[in-house]
Parts: structure tokens; C-alpha cells; sequence
């Protein structure tokens, strides 16, 4: 922040914050800006556990509409302000953390659907709504985004343009970049811009996909209209247990390849499978690699897509059936795996090395990724499952888990052991053929990645933001562009 | 400290957001401090002296949260955000740290603790200040049990520990819980029958933790109407909105199954079954800490219904049916004017 909460400075550009937003929604009391002080991310968490302050916000403002947003923008360039849009706070790398202090924009008062078309099968909204509250409303009309991740309950669909997410029926619905029509942007000079009405087209670049994964450096992404999907007649799920990882990741990919369409694909190592899987479901599974999927649409034809999914999991690579029973399972529990007590917490030390990578290459990140963890810190676990499988490749939600007296006390340490594993198995998944994130986006965790990532193409980035941003206000030092 | 009792609370909901979605107050007012899991941070901080107990903000925060219960239901582990709530107003209450609106409501409550009796049987109905103030619940009460052929008591008075529980004054709660249950026994009434939640999530499960012996069998008034066993005319289309008290702290069927009772065709109020549209119920008195908030969530709920203007709502709560009425145009009964309309 660039003048002291006890200036009359702060008190003067409050005043023009309340004037765009009115009284009620510019807040900068201690428990809101503690509440936008850590978000899913590790590092803040851990900071908090010790007993640590945590970089707080200068002014927390919630907009209803776009014009307020593009005030707000716009009141930030003029007195170059840091602002950081703020959806539901759910994110894992640190995304919409004020790490330089400013102004958070909390975008869930900009929670209106605003129209269900029935014949294109659209719904538009504002991105503040949380992604639950939406499914829930498409639902009443008999149809679903089909975009149903383990956040749903808590992230934003803002959050989820912003960080290119995605949800368990990836696999024939597509990530939310492939549900996405058109977007509304506050750019961040304030212009208020509209992408093209469709995702199909000949007229130049795609502009909404430069924005989509934008995790708010290129600006606030206030409306979007997405597909939407009648519910199916039918939905019904597999489960089989193969003797071994790379045997069920052959299944797997052989099912991609054979381009059935499958809505949902999912593989557990075999460590995973005993100390989750189990778990979760609370009962006995034999050793091996748990592998799932499921069909959706018209009955007969899910059936007959069935048929053939079974010959290639129980003929060709022989997998133990678990039967519709070890599939519904999954499905009925997909959340459940995010609850504490099934997920990881603090006082662990952990992180999911998200990753993806074509077939040819996805087994040789994993077993890369793993070699450097376990060779390099032996006290940690290596668990991963593959959650989101296309017709070329897949992604690794691969996690590194530090128990007990493993983890620093110390905060400072804490933060290097943790980055350093970072470090080390990214570069090995980049150097495998992985690209370091596939839905949870880059954020402050893995900026400095970045480059490694994009090489020579950095730059290109680096002047789109440049071009758009001139003051550099909008969410600096994220996405491996400039602190402020 | 209370919120010692709470760390399996406070160590797993600080960082999770898997209830966010349910956060009654969070979202209608769109803040992140409203919810779960900045709570349980907070009180983390609290613990390791990052948040002081005494800051305003941190205790504001506290006293805004709707208590629904949505949350503890929705999760997988039950996590008990609202007894780390609860926990933590006891302990701002006993460091001297309550608002001067939350200590005048506290004084006010304790003064509301006495009651009068009239008639007689071994059936008593408490008439709390919700039920009394929505006369025509306790009207429809009186035309069933005169169907029935039951004679009863009525007792009707103010505060019996529930509120002052919720805003953090145990040992106030406690003796105004001693003072009701002193003043029930002497009734001799075998059986207490309550309309509002409140009163029985009182009765039934903070009175036994207040070590309050209460000398009656503890009914709500839709497991007490269904034992009646009348007839009844076929009630038709009906939104049940449930009560926190009674789903959310007490898992009850007796509301369905009172409603089946009544031939009523239930449909799906707003868009999901995990939300709380009781307007604050859990709070107990939402509406003298912030009114502004329980008409918020009161808009909230009149935005979800179907055809406002005809749908017929019923809720199990005089409280529900008070603020829906003052702050929506929504057509509202509880399940005992619903029952008594039907004989
Ligand atoms: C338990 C749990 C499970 C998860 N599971 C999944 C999963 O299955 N799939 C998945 O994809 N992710 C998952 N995540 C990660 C997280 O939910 C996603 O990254 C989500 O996209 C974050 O959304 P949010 O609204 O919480 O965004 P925030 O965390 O508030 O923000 C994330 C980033 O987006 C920016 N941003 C937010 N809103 C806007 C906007 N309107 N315009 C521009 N920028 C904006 C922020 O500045 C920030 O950079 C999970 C997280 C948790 C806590
Ligand atoms: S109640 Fe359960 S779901 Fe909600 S924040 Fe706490 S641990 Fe998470």
C-alpha cells in the first residue's frame, strides 16, 4: 500500500470507494482482511498454524456489476493501486493472495444468473456466483453446467476461468475453458470489453482464451455464458483393480485411444488406492491400481459403450471387476475425499504436483517426479491418481506428504523444504515432457517456474501483460509476471 | 477456555472450505470472515495471540453467524463449527468482552425468565415469546387439542436459558434453565409439548449438558399432533422449509412425517435440501443483534420460491413464520395452522 491506513490519503480514497460501491460493501476490518489473508495455498496456512501474520489487504471491496468494477479498476490506475480479484478464495497457489496490500475485489456479490437459453443451451452469469449455487439452479431447469469439481462448493466460476479448472466429467465435457462461449472483461485500465458470442470462428485470435487461466493479471473477468447440458437418462460407473500402475494405465489410455467417450476417467496408484481409496469407501480392496470410469447419455447408448469398455479392461489387460457397485462408489464419494479427515491438512506438509502430459510420456513424469522426491527427501510420501484423461493424455495429481517431526517447526524453514520439493519435481516433469500445472493454475507457487516452462516465449507473455496492464496493477507478481 | 473443548473444530475447519456454499450469513453479506472456516482461523489466532479476543471485529463476527447448523450436517465429520462458535461467545462473555447491544440483550432475556400457568392436565404447552407473539400458532394449537379432546396447560413466558446460551452467558442460561424446569415440575405435567425448535433443542439437549434434571417428556408439537391420531383433510401442494433446530441440531422425521399425516405433496423448496431457509432460527435472536441481516436472509429466501405470491409455505417455526412475514409477502403457516386448517 503506498499510503498509511492512518493518512487522511486512505480516508480519501475509501471515500471514492464508497462512492462507487456504496458504504456497506468497502470494508477493511481485521476479520474480513485476516479471512482474505490466506487462501488454499500451503505457505499462508502453514504461516498462520505458527503463529504468524499474514499480508493482508488495504481494502476489501465487494462490486454488483461490471460499470463498479470498471470504477474500481479504474480508480486503482489512478492512484496505482495493486487490485486482486478474489472469488471464492480457494485456490491453491496463492493466487488472490494481497500480497502487496491493496484492493481485494471480492467478486460473490456479483452472483446473478442472468438468463438460462433453453435453446442454445447457455447460461449466462456473473462470475462472482459460486459454482455450487449455479449447478444448483441449472439443475431446477432439468440441466447441468457438468462442470462439478471438488470445489464446487466453494470456488467461484470466475475462480474457475481464472485458474482454467476443471471438474470430474472433464473427460467428456471438457475443462472449463471447452465450456466457455463467450466472457465479459474489465480490462485493467477499466475498458469494459466482450469476447466474441461464440468459440467457434475464423476472425482472428481467440481473445477469450487469453483471458481464461489469466488468474487476474490481465484483468476481472465479470460475466461469462457457458454451455449447459440436458441431464442424462442415464450415468453408470466401472471400477476394476489391476496388478499394477502401468498396467491400468494402459487400460486407461487404450480406452482413450479407442475413443469411446467415457465422461469421467480415474487411476490411483497403487499406494493411493490402499491409503485413500480404501478409506474413503471404507472397505477392502485387493493390492493393486484402482481404475474408474463411467458413460452418460441415452441408456442404450451408454450400455453399448459399456460393452466395449468392459472388453478392454477384462480381456485385454485383465483387470480385476469391482462391478457398477466399485464405480458408484467413487462417484458418491468424489467429494468426499476433500473433507479433513480424508484429505491432507495441516500440521502435514503437502502439495499436489498437478502435471500433464501426452500417454507417451505421462508414466516417465510420474516415475520422474517420484524419483526425485523420494531419492531427495525420503521422509516424504509420493501418492498420485490420474484425474482428467483426453484422447492424447492425462493429468498427474501427483502429492508429496511430509508428516510429524518432518515438517520445520520453524516458518522460514518450513517454506524452503516445502519449495524446494516444488522445485525439484516440477523441473523433472518438465524436463519428462509434463507441463506443471493442468487445472489448479500457477499463482504465486509456481511463478518462478515460468519461465522454465515457456522459455523463449516468455516474453510474449510478458508484453500481453505489459500492453494491457501499463501501471501494473492488476494482481502483480503472479503468474511469474512482475511484483509490484 | 470453552473453545479448548472445540480443537478437532478448529484445527480442521481453519483451512477448509468444503461448507462455504452453506454459510447462511456469508451468503448475503459475500464476506469471507462469514464462514466456517475464517471462524475457526480466527479462533486459531486467537490461540496463538495473532487475533485478540477482544477485537471487535473477531466478535462482531461471532455474534453475526446464523448458527444453522448447515454446515456441521454437510460435513463428512460433523465438525462442530457451532459449538466453537457457542465456545467462543462464552468465552468473550466471560472476559468482559461482550458489546454493550449483546450484554443489554442478555439482560434483557434474564429478565423475560418467568412464566405463568393456566389450565390443567398432564399435558403442558409451552408458549414461548416467538410462539406467543405469533398469536395464531398457539390458537391452532388449542382447536387440535380441542378436536382431541386432551385438556392441557399453557405455560407462557419469556427466556428459558436458550438465548441467553447463545449469546455466550452459561451460568445465566443455566439458572434460568433451573428456574423452568423448578416451574414445570410443579405443574405436574407429565409431557411438554413446544412449537418453537428452539425451545426443544433446549429442552432435549441443553439442559442435560447444563446438568438442568427437567422433570417432563419433551415433545415437539409435530410428534405431539401426529400422536393424536385425527383425521384430516387432504392439505395439497405445500413447501416445507425445515427448521435448523429440528434437522440440522436434531435430525427429527416427525415434521415429514406429520406432513405425509396431512396428505401433503411436499416440493422442493428453492434449489437444494442443504441450505438453511429458516431466517436465522439457530441464532435464537437474530433479529435484536442485527435485524438488517435477518431481513437479508429473509429476501434471500422470498428470491427462492417458486410463485411467491401462492405458494403455500410451511415451516415447523414460529420464529421462520415471524421474520418471512415482516420482511416478505410470502404465504406462510406452521405445521400447526397448517394441521388445525385441515381438521
Ligand atoms: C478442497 C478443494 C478442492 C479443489 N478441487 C479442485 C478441482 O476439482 N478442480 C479445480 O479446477 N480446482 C480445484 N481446487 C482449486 C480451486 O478451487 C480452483 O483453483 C478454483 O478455480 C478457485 O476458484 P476461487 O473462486 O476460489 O478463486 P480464488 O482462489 O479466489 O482466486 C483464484 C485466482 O483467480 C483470480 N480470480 C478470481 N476471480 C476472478 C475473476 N472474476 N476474474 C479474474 N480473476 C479472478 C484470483 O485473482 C486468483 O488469481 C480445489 C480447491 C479446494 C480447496
Ligand atoms: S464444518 Fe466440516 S466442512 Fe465445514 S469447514 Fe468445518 S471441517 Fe470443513
Amino acid at each position: 500500500m503506498l499510503v498509511s491506513p492512518k493518512s487522511y490519503m486512505y480516508e480519501m480514497i475509501r471515500s471514492e470507494l464508497t462512492d462507487i460501491v456504496g458504504d456497506e460493501y468497502v470494508c477493511n476490518c481485521d476479520a474480513d482482511a485476516f479471512g482474505h489473508s490466506i487462501d488454499y495455498y500451503w505457505i499462508p496456512e502453514m504461516w498462520h498454524d505458527r503463529g504468524m501474520e499474514t499480508p493482508k489487504p488495504d481494502f476489501i471491496v465487494h462490486p454488483a456489476t461490471t460499470q463498479e468494477v470498471s470504477k474500481i479498476v479504474k480508480l486503482a490506475n489512478h492512484y496505482k493501486i495493486p487490485v486482486i480479484p478474489w472469488g471464492g478464495g480457494s485456490g491453491s497457489q496463492g493466487g488472490a493472495l494481497p500480497v502487496y496490500g491493496g484492493i481485494i475485489v471480492d467478486m460473490k456479490r456479483m452472483n446473478k444468473l442472468i438468463k438460462i437459453d433453453k435453446e442454445s443451451l447457455t447460461v449466462t452469469c456473473q462470475t462472482g456466483i459460486i459454482a455450487k449455487h449455479l449447478e444448483w439452479r441449472c439443475n431446477k431447469e432439468g440441466f447441468s453446467t457438468m462442470h462439478l469439481p471438488a470445489s464446487i462448493s466453494c470456488a467461484t466460476i470466475g475462480g474457475f476461468l481464472a485458474h482454467r479448472g476443471t471438474g470430474v466429467l472433464s473427460t467428456k465435457y471438457g475443462k472449463i475453458e471447452d465450456m466457455v462461449m463467450s466472457l465479459e472483461v474489465v480490462t485493467p485500465t477499466g475498458e469494459i470489453i466482450r469476447t466474441l458470442p461464440v468459440p467457434r470462428h475464423a476472425s482472428g485470435p481467440d481473445l477469450t482464451m487469453l483471458f481464461m487461466g489469466s488468474e487476474g493479471t490481465l484483468g476481472i473477468i465479470t460475466e461469462v455464458t457457458l454451455k449447459i447440458h440436458p441431464q442424462p437418462e442415464a450415468r453408470e460407473f466401472r471400477a476394476y483393480i489391476f496388478k499394477d500402475f502401468h498396467t491400468a494405465m494402459s487400460a486407461g489410455a487404450e480406452l482413450m485411444r479407442s475413443r469411446l467417450q467415457p465422461c469421467a476417467v480415474r487411476l490411483y496408484d497403487e499406494t493411493e488406492t490402499i491409503t485413500h481409496v480404501r478409506k474413503v469407501f471404507g472397505m477392502e480392496l485387493d493390492k493393486g491400481a484402482y481404475l474408474v470410469f463411467g458413460f452418460d447419455g441415452r441408456k442404450d447408448i451408454v450400455a453399448c459403450q459399456m460393452k466395449y469398455a468392459r472388453e478392454i479392461m477384462e480381456d485385454k489387460y485383465k483387470g480385476k471387476d469391482l462391478g457398477s457397485k466399485g464405480g458408484d462408489l467413487w462417484w458418491e464419494n468424489k467429494y468426499k475425499f476433500f473433507y479433513p479427515g480424508f484429505m491432507f491438512h495441516l500440521p502435514q506438509a503437502f502439495g499436489t504436483l498437478d502435471t500433464v502430459a501426452t500417454f507417451d510420456k505421462i508414466e516417465n513424469v510420474y516415475w520422474g517426479m517420484k524419483k526425485v522426491v523420494t531419492e531427495n527427501f525420503p521422509q516424504a510420501r509420493f501418492i498420485g491418481h490420474f484425474s482428467h484423461w483426453y484422447e492424447w493424455g492425462c493429468m498427474l495429481y501427483a502429492r508429496f506428504i511430509f508428516e510429524g517431526e518432518d515438517v520445520p517447526k520453524d516458518p522460514r524453514e518450513a517454506t524452503a523444504l516445502y519449495n524446494k520439493v516444488w522445485n525439484l519435481a516440477i523441473r523433472a516433469a518438465i524436463d519428462n515432457g509434463g507441463v506443471i500445472n493442468e487445472h489448479h493454475g500457477v499463482g504465486l507457487k509456481l511463478g518462478h517456474l515460468m519461465k522454465d516452462l515457456y522459455g523463449p516465449a516468455m516474453p510474449v507473455l510478458e508484453g500481453i501483460k505489459k500492453q494491457l496492464d501499463p501501471n501494473n496493477i492488476m494482481n502483480p507478481g503472479k503468474l511469474g509476471f512482475e511484483g509490484a | 477456555m470453552h473453545i479448548d473443548q472445540f480443537t478437532d473444530a478448529i484445527l480442521n475447519c481453519r483451512f477448509c472450505f468444503m461448507c462455504r456454499h452453506l454459510s447462511g450469513i456469508g451468503n448475503v453479506t459475500f464476506t469471507e470472515a462469514d464462514t466456517p472456516r475464517v471462524r475457526a482461523s480466527m479462533i486459531y489466532g486467537v490461540t496463538q495471540g495473532t487475533m485478540q479476543l477482544d477485537n471487535e471485529d473477531f466478535i462482531a463476527t461471532l455474534y453475526r453467524n446464523d448458527l444453522s447448523g448447515a454446515c456441521r450436517r454437510n460435513c463428512v465429520k460433523h465438525f462442530d463449527e457451532i459449538g466453537l462458535t457457542l465456545a467462543a461467545r462464552a468465552d468473550i462473555v466471560e472476559a468482559g468482552h461482550a458489546p454493550a447491544a449483546v450484554q443489554a440483550i442478555a439482560k434483557e432475556l434474564a429478565a423475560t425468565a418467568k412464566w405463568t400457568a393456566k389450565g390443567e392436565g398432564d399435558v403442558l404447552y409451552f408458549e414461548d415469546l416467538y410462539t406467543k407473539e405469533a398469536a395464531t400458532v398457539a390458537a391452532a394449537f388449542a382447536k387440535i387439542m380441542k378436536k382431541a379432546k386432551v385438556s392441557y396447560i399453557t405455560v407462557t413466558g419469556g427466556c428459558i436459558g436458550k438465548g441467553l446460551k447463545t449469546l455466550g452467558y452459561l451460568k445465566e442460561a443455566q439458572d434460568a434453565a433451573k428456574k423452568f424446569a423448578a416451574f414445570v415440575k410443579k405443574t405436574g405435567a407429565k409431557t411438554v409439548v413446544v412449537s418453537n425448535p428452539a425451545a426443544y433443542d433446549a429442552l432435549v439437549n441443553d439442559y442435560p449438558a447444563m446438568g438442568v434434571k427437567f422433570p417432563a417428556k419433551v415433545m415437539h408439537t409435530s410428534e405431539y399432533i401426529l400422536s393424536l391420531k385425527l383425521k384430516y383433510k387432504k392439505a395439497g401442494d405445500v413447501y416445507y422449509l425445515e427448521s435448523d433446530f429440528l434437522r440440522n441440531y436434531n435430525d427429527l422425521p416427525f415434521p415429514h412425517d406429520l406432513l405425509k399425516a396431512l396428505g401433503a405433496v411436499n416440493k422442493p423448496f428453492g434449489t437444494n435440501d442443504e441450505e438453511s431457509y429458516s431466517c436465522g432460527e439457530g441464532a435464537v435472536v437474530l433479529p435484536k443483534i442485527d435485524a438488517t441481516l435477518v431481513e437479508k436472509l429473509a429476501a434471500y429466501i422470498a428470491e427462492r420460491a417458486d410463485n411467491p405470491k401462492t405458494d403455500k409455505i410451511v415451516t415447523a417455526s414460529p420464529y421462520t413464520k415471524l421474520m418471512l412475514k415482516k420482511y416478505t409477502k410470502l404465504n406462510v403457516v406452521t405445521l400447526e395452522e397448517l394441521a388445525a386448517s385441515l381438521l
